[in-house]
């Protein structure tokens, strides 16, 4: 090279090629150089030995190691040994990797000849950080082995009738509302749940709602959820205007593959489609159901008289479009509907309680990353739920009306703190048209009654921020604060809120969380408060947990918690208005254990202890709340008995909840009816509720696809859980009504297409 | 001087194109390398041997050349590692390699989405996935579906992806719509389809026909009606012929066809 440039005089032309030419050659030696290694080789190999370890000096199989640039390096052996020769000198980097373990680089410096032994420690992957943040009082669905709920297991869930909600009830704090899937956690109403779909509230994912002796179920499809992650108190700033708990969804932001997938069962038959476009620019999805009770009352019988026998419809899809490698939007739209009437004997009335309602909802949810580290999440929704009912004398029409808009952003500000804040403004609109008796106690019609016509509403802006730190792969601690306005009341409230975990060893975790959490009272209630002065319902979370995870075949918690609810709502004895004066605590104990055996069985029991006391709406006292249940234990099993058949059972038996007892009652001439006399609030209580649930699962190809039939038995022992009582004329005679959900038998045939 | 400047010319062009060659040649040789090894591995069954082919893969990878064609072959090795697992009913090993596998694979797919055969070894690894978590059998599902369709798309006629539609009829419970018989057709497709399949490149996947002949020899076997048996011969003697070493052949399938035969 050197020779030539020296011997040769071209003239100034040639000189510029010839440099030109020789500024190539050198530039592609050199690059080539640069691949073949790094600065140095030399002709004496040098050897390089040692032994990769991992956590607690375990050796580790498998490992590798290499010289970067270079392929020369080894694999480590069952004794974590390796051993390789290389003709590499100097500085240089190694790099060694091995499943399950974070990716180590060390520079070592290489000395032609001279025999190395470098021993290697690795780290595991930074899995066990994630477990460690699961909150206290979560259940959760994901990725992680702090699973504890899949969608399969939902589907499975014998009695859960592949509801979220009803299968959510089988783990400890949750009840169900008269069988339904409305639930009630750690001794609170249902209301103070509150349901999170990708940013947006859901208010009323249901159909038969609060209609009477008819369970509830919702319309939440479990399959489209890639997240769920219920929080049965603790529950982070991000979360605003829920006293208890929180079901916070996540559905998929495009769809997995495509496909349809269709259901024809005894009560129901639905039809869902997925698609995905090729790049996976764009997808969408589908459902569409409709409940058909015929068949399944041929088969079971009817408990009730029913005209007409419930019914509902809904269909809802979602779009999703990627709008760049870290951007997606996703438009997602619902309606259902239902009718039933079912009749029911009042001291006053012996009728059809005649129930419909339609709901609409709609939410679009924008997430984009602003930078590398930086994801905002936006989202709009608007839902509307018109509820009718007749009985007797009442001729109800209810419209709420929920606008939500809402923007988070999450920031890692390193792999030890991320900031979460946000910002959300809430509308509430009520609408309350109709008839009511101007004496509860005489429903019957022609009674006397007045009108109602009467439109408010309501807003709300929010706002919070937390962090989430992680001082060591150990320990996590999430401080926050959230403040809420509420626009009808004129009021603040102020949420400062810790939650923390500790791993004390590698199975064994310590769960806390402490915080103040604030809940305006419904809209209706401003009806009856004085210049709508009421106060934001407040609890204080005090829970403190241990958890033994294995990571898989064995999960144990244990968690006790105290709420000091204060400003519940409560009716003045003197001007019957509404007041913020109420109080109440709750303290209990949740147990849960999980097992899996394999991939043959999985099961789980729960157990709840609750003592929930309140002094609220017409109570003078403490007394039992509403859904005070002191004990609820469930058991739930899964057994693969072959690849294809599932069968699985669930036992379910919990302390009866509080009642009013009437110890009397005066008759009303003017009204032509007898007026009953109660007891203390709540002072009585239903019998234990129990049910033992059996369903099976089979797995099948029918017609080259994928193919699943079920057969249920719920309430096998055909146990008559109460529903209610009700009353003769002149209150002398107490009845029972029974739940309709007696021993029945479904069966169902679902079909890939 | 334009002669001087010529040779000048050739002189860099050789040198250049040398270290080109030589440097291809580091990465084909390492490459065929460490596929024979890992085919050797494959066909003992041998844990020991995976792993190493495995980080022999590993290693090329700091070649820094066709990092998606190195990518699918350190999946393969993961899918193999996990078979071991399977076999001795070990589910966390299956995990451990088959989820290593899939995010190896995907690497892979996103240099190179055009590659037929990451699909078809995507369905593979995905159909491991109903060893360990079940509870996703939705998205097992529409992962295994959506493989299928772009193995299918890509190449239909690859005797890899139809191989792999007949070892799950094979497997399949006729009940189910499988069988034994179920998959004769698509693994003599298959072999058909090997004897005249002639890889882009040397360095492409070749595996899979020693498993073409075990499986056709034991649906042949498990059909039991008259002819059956001697073909399964046949075809046991022409794989064994064909691959010496594969232990999947000599023991597994020869086993089975043994066990038919003596009842």
């Amino acid at each position: 090279m050197q020779r030539i440039s020296t011997n040769y005089k071209p003239p100034k032309e040639g000189l510029t090629l010839m440099k030109l030419l020789l500024i190539c050659f050198l530039c592609l030696s050199g690059s080539l150089y640069a691949q073949s290694g790094d600065s140095a080789t030399s002709s004496v190999l040098t050897k390089i030995s040692g032994i990769v370890k991992g956590d607690k000096d375990s050796l580790i199989n498998g490992a590798n190691i290499v010289i970067e640039g270079t392929i020369d390096g080894a694999t480590t052996d069952e004794k974590g040994f390796y051993e390789f020769e290389t003709v590499q000198t100097g500085s240089k980097n190694i790099i060694i990797t091995a499943i399950g373990y974070a990716e180590n680089i060390m520079m070592i410096d290489i000395e032609g000849g001279k025999e190395m032994n470098i021993n290697i420690k690795l780290k595991k992957d930074e899995v066990k950080t994630e477990e460690i943040l699961v909150t206290a009082s979560s259940y959760t669905s994901g990725t992680n082995a702090a699973v504890t709920l899949t969608p399969l297991e939902i589907v499975r869930i014998p009695g859960a009738d592949a509801d979220l909600y009803r299968a959510i009830t089988t783990f400890p704090g949750s009840n169900q509302v008269n069988e339904g899937s409305r639930i009630t956690v750690r001794g609170g109403d249902p209301d103070e749940v509150l349901t999170v779909l990708d940013l947006a509230s859901l208010y009323n994912p249901f159909i038969f709602d609060e209609t009477f002796n008819v369970s509830a179920y919702s319309t939440i499809n479990p399959w489209g959820l890639k997240g769920i992650n219920f929080t049965s108190g603790g529950f982070s700033a991000k979360y605003g205007n829920a006293l208890s708990a929180v079901l916070d969804l996540k559905s998929f932001d495009m769809p997995q593959g495509s496909g349809m997938f269709a259901w024809l069962g005894l009560a129901n038959a639905s039809l869902s489609g997925v698609y995905l476009s090729k790049g996976g620019q764009f997808g969408g999805t589908f459902s569409a159901s409709k409940i058909i009770l015929g068949p399944y009352f041929a088969i079971n019988g009817e408990y009730s008289e029913y005209s007409p026998i419930p019914q509902s419809n809904q269909i809802g899809g979602t779009f999703s479009y990627k709008l760049g490698t870290s951007s997606n939007i996703k438009a997602y739209a619902n309606y259902s509907d239902d009718k039933v009437g079912i009749r029911n004997a009042s001291p006053t009335y012996d009728g059809y309680y005649e129930s419909s309602s339609n709901s609409y909802f709609g939410n679009v949810k924008l997430i984009t990353g602003l930078d590398n580290n930086t994801v905002l999440n936006a989202g709009i929704s608007l839902s509307r739920y018109d509820r009718d009912y007749n009985y007797g004398v009442i001729e109800s029409d209810q419209i709420d009306t929920y606008a939500k808009g809402r923007v988070d952003i999450t920031k890692q500000i390193s792999n030890k703190i991320e900031l979460n804040t946000g910002v959300e403004y809430e509308y509430d609109g009520y609408d309350l048209n109709g008839i009511f008796p101007q004496y509860q106690y005489n429903i019957r019609p022609g009674a006397q009654s007045f009108g109602i016509d009467t439109t408010q509403s309501s807003g709300r802006a929010g706002i919070y921020a937390e962090t989430q730190i992680k001082p060591s792969d150990n320990f996590f601690i999430i401080p926050g604060l959230r403040s809420d306005y509420h626009t009808l009341s004129g009021n603040f409230s102020f949420d400062p809120r810790l939650s923390f975990g500790y791993r004390i060893s590698e199975n064994n975790i310590i769960r806390g969380a402490l915080g103040y959490y604030h809940q305006y009272p419904g809209i209706e209630n401003y009806l009856r408060a004085a210049e709508n002065d009421l106060d934001a319902q407040n609890a204080i979370h005090y829970i403190l947990g241990y958890e033994y995870n294995t990571g898989g075949p064995i999960l144990f918690r244990v968690e006790g918690y105290y709420k000091d609810y204060g400003n519940l709502v409560l009716t003045d004895p003197v001007n019957f208005l509404y007041t913020s004066e109420g109080e109440g605590n709750v303290k209990g104990v949740d147990v849960f254990f999980k097992a899996k055996i394999k991939n043959k069985f999985t099961g789980w029991i729960s157990y709840a202890y609750s003592d929930s006391k309140r002094k609220q709406y017409e109570a003078t006292q403490l007394v039992p709340a509403n859904y005070d249940i002191t004990h609820n234990l469930s058991v739930v099993g899964s057994f693969n008995a072959t690849d294809q058949l599932v069968l699985g059972a669930a036992f379910k038996v919990s302390t009866g909840k509080p009642y009013t007892p009437v110890t009397g009652s005066e008759f009303v001439k003017l009204q032509e009816a007898y007026k009953p006399i109660y007891a203390e609030i709540n002072s009585g209580r239903f019998p234990t509720y129990s049910t033992l649930d059996m369903n099976a699962q089979y797995i099948f190809s029918l017609f080259g696809k994928f193919a699943v039939g079920v057969i249920a038995v719920n309430n096998i022992f055909n146990k008559k859980n109460l529903y209610n009582y009700t009353y003769n004329a002149d209150y002398s005679q107490r009845i029972e009504v029974y739940s309709n959900n007696r021993r029945s038998f479904y069966a169902g045939l679902g079909l890939q297409l | 001087m334009k002669n001087k400047l010529t040779k000048l010319l050739i002189i860099i062009m050789m040198i250049t194109v040398s270290g080109i060659a030589n440097s291809r040649d580091d990465f084909e040789d390492a490459m065929m390398k460490a596929r024979k090894n890992l085919t050797e591995a494959s066909e003992k069954s041998d844990v020991a041997l995976l792993k190493k082919a495995r980080g022999q893969f590993e290693r090329i990878l700091q070649l820094k050349k066709d990092p998606w064609l190195v990518n699918y072959y350190i999946a393969l090795a993961d899918y193999s590692l996990s078979m071991t697992g399977s076999a001795s009913n070990d589910p966390k090993t299956i995990k451990q390699y088959t989820e290593s596998g899939m995010a190896t694979l995907q690497k892979s797919i996103d240099l190179n989405p055009e590659f037929s055969e990451s699909y078809i070894l995507m369905k593979a690894l995905n159909f491991n996935r109903w060893q360990y978590e079940q509870e996703k059998m939705q998205e097992i599902i529409s992962a295994t579906d959506a493989a299928d369709k772009e193995a299918s798309r890509l190449e239909p006629e690859n005797p890899r992806y139809i191989l792999l539609n007949g070892i799950s009829n094979y497997w399949m419970p006729e009940a189910f719509g499988g069988g034994a018989s179920k998959a004769i057709p698509d693994l003599e497709k298959s072999l058909e389809l090997f004897s005249k399949r002639k890889e882009k490149s040397e360095l492409y996947p070749e595996w899979g026909k020693d498993l073409a002949y075990g499986y056709l020899a034991m649906a042949l076997t498990k059909r039991n009606d008259d002819g059956d048996m001697t073909k399964a011969k046949e075809m046991l003697d022409e794989g064994m012929k064909l691959f010496p070493g594969s232990g999947f052949i000599s023991e597994y399938a020869m086993g089975e066809y043994k066990k038919a035969g003596s009842k």
